[in-house]
């Protein structure tokens, strides 16, 4: 019964926790960030290439090029599957679409 | 919403003689559907692979694993799980990011295909993207029979200077207790036949596994060996391009059971298929 209570108020603790710190940013899907100028978009498809080394590189190499709209499908599932962060998800996307 | 399933089949020739023939097993590994609440927290129902260790959820794919063999330990812990979980990743600083799963299982005897334990459980880890480091640590806590907890940890680590991934893990449960290291180098540093060498991969386990508090019988119901083993395994990968790549591999099983050999050779093959639009974003 213990471990039931102390289990309850831990999930329902972390869901405090993360809905309150997300109060601010919204995440309403792989949307891809929109450069300002060919040096930044450069810098974000760099940018992008580290992210991608880092996360998805560790177990898979990059796969084919898909359509962006296919392509978000694919990044949504893999950041729920290897739980990277939204921003390495919008970077790693704006490198796989550009 | 997502979903995997597998079908297995293992034909062989009868003792005495006649055409090939074998059973062909089905399983639904995972059918869930997941609400990105927010940046730091993902919402999934239904079924799912148990986040226990990283080799279930990360690279069990056939197309991802470097060798075709299973880990000994892999059952130690449920590889599907039928219920909630929450899970998610965000960065911590600039130098590290935090991944966390949590979830909550019921029991599920319907369906030989669709059976989960009643259990609850987590993994927490911390990836360091600088040196590409990640060490996490996993627990799950069966609400039925004994009642028993499984524990577990496990590290990746890519390096940045040579082509070269090695992943680890540790778990102990009343099942029985055991790890596994294994790593994979890409030859494409190699000073010769580079067109080849490039797409060629080294591969390398070692693990080893020690008996728990159950019988041997039931541990090789549960698909644990009877008894303590220890292997090795050695595999070479030819990467034809990124979806398709020819596989072999070579291992060696020591164990009070009987020595064995593990040969593997074969093909994975990786495609995708848009059921949708795949209009411009």
């Amino acid at each position: 019964m213990r471990l039931k209570i102390i289990l309850a108020s831990a999930v329902l603790g972390l869901i405090s926790v993360l809905c309150a710190a997300a109060n601010s940013p919204r995440s309403d899907g792989p949307t891809t960030p929109v450069a300002q100028s060919s040096a930044q978009a450069d810098a974000m498809r760099m940018e992008g290439e580290k992210r991608f080394r880092a996360n998805c590189g560790r177990c898979h190499a990059a796969p084919q090029k898909f359509p962006p709209r296919m392509m978000a499908t694919i990044v949504r599932h893999m950041r729920v599957r290897a739980t990277i962060t939204d921003e390495d998800m919008r970077l790693v996307l704006y490198y796989m679409t550009q | 919403m997502e979903s995997r399933a597998e079908f297995q089949g293992a034909f062989q020739r009868p003792p005495g003689g006649g055409p090939f023939g074998g059973p062909v097993s089905k399983n639904l590994d995972y059918l869930q559907m997941d609400y990105i609440a927010n940046p730091y927290l993902t919402v999934t129902v239904g079924r799912f692979l148990t986040p226990f260790g990283i080799f279930n959820e990360r690279l069990y794919p056939i197309w991802i694993r470097s060798l075709q063999q299973d880990p000994l330990i892999l059952p130690l812990s449920a590889e599907s799980s039928d219920g909630m979980m929450l899970r998610g990743g965000f960065p911590v600083n600039a130098k590290a990011n935090l991944n966390y799963a949590v979830y909550g299982s019921a029991v599920s005897t319907g369906h030989s295909n669709l059976g989960s334990d009643r259990n609850v459980g987590g993994r927490m880890g911390v990836f360091l993207p600088g040196p590409r480091v990640e060490v996490g640590a996993s627990w799950q806590k069966l609400l039925q029979n004994g009642r028993t907890n499984a524990f577990g940890f496990y590290s990746t680590w890519q390096s940045q200077r040579v082509p070269l991934n090695m992943h680890s893990e540790y778990a102990r449960s009343n099942q029985g207790s055991g790890y596994w290291v294994d790593g994979a180098y890409r030859l494409s540093q190699a000073p010769f036949w580079q067109r080849s060498m490039r797409r060629l991969e080294v591969a390398g386990r070692a693990e080893q596994f020690f008996s728990g508090q159950i019988s041997s019988d039931a541990a090789r119901a549960f698909g644990l060996p009877g008894a303590n083993t220890r292997e090795g395994e050695f595999g070479l990968n030819y990467y034809l391009h990124d979806g398709l790549k020819a596989v072999t591999s070579y291992g060696r099983q020591f164990s009070s059971d009987g020595n064995a050999n593990l040969w593997s050779v074969g093909i994975a093959y990786r495609f995708a298929l848009p059921l949708g639009g795949v209009g411009q974003q």
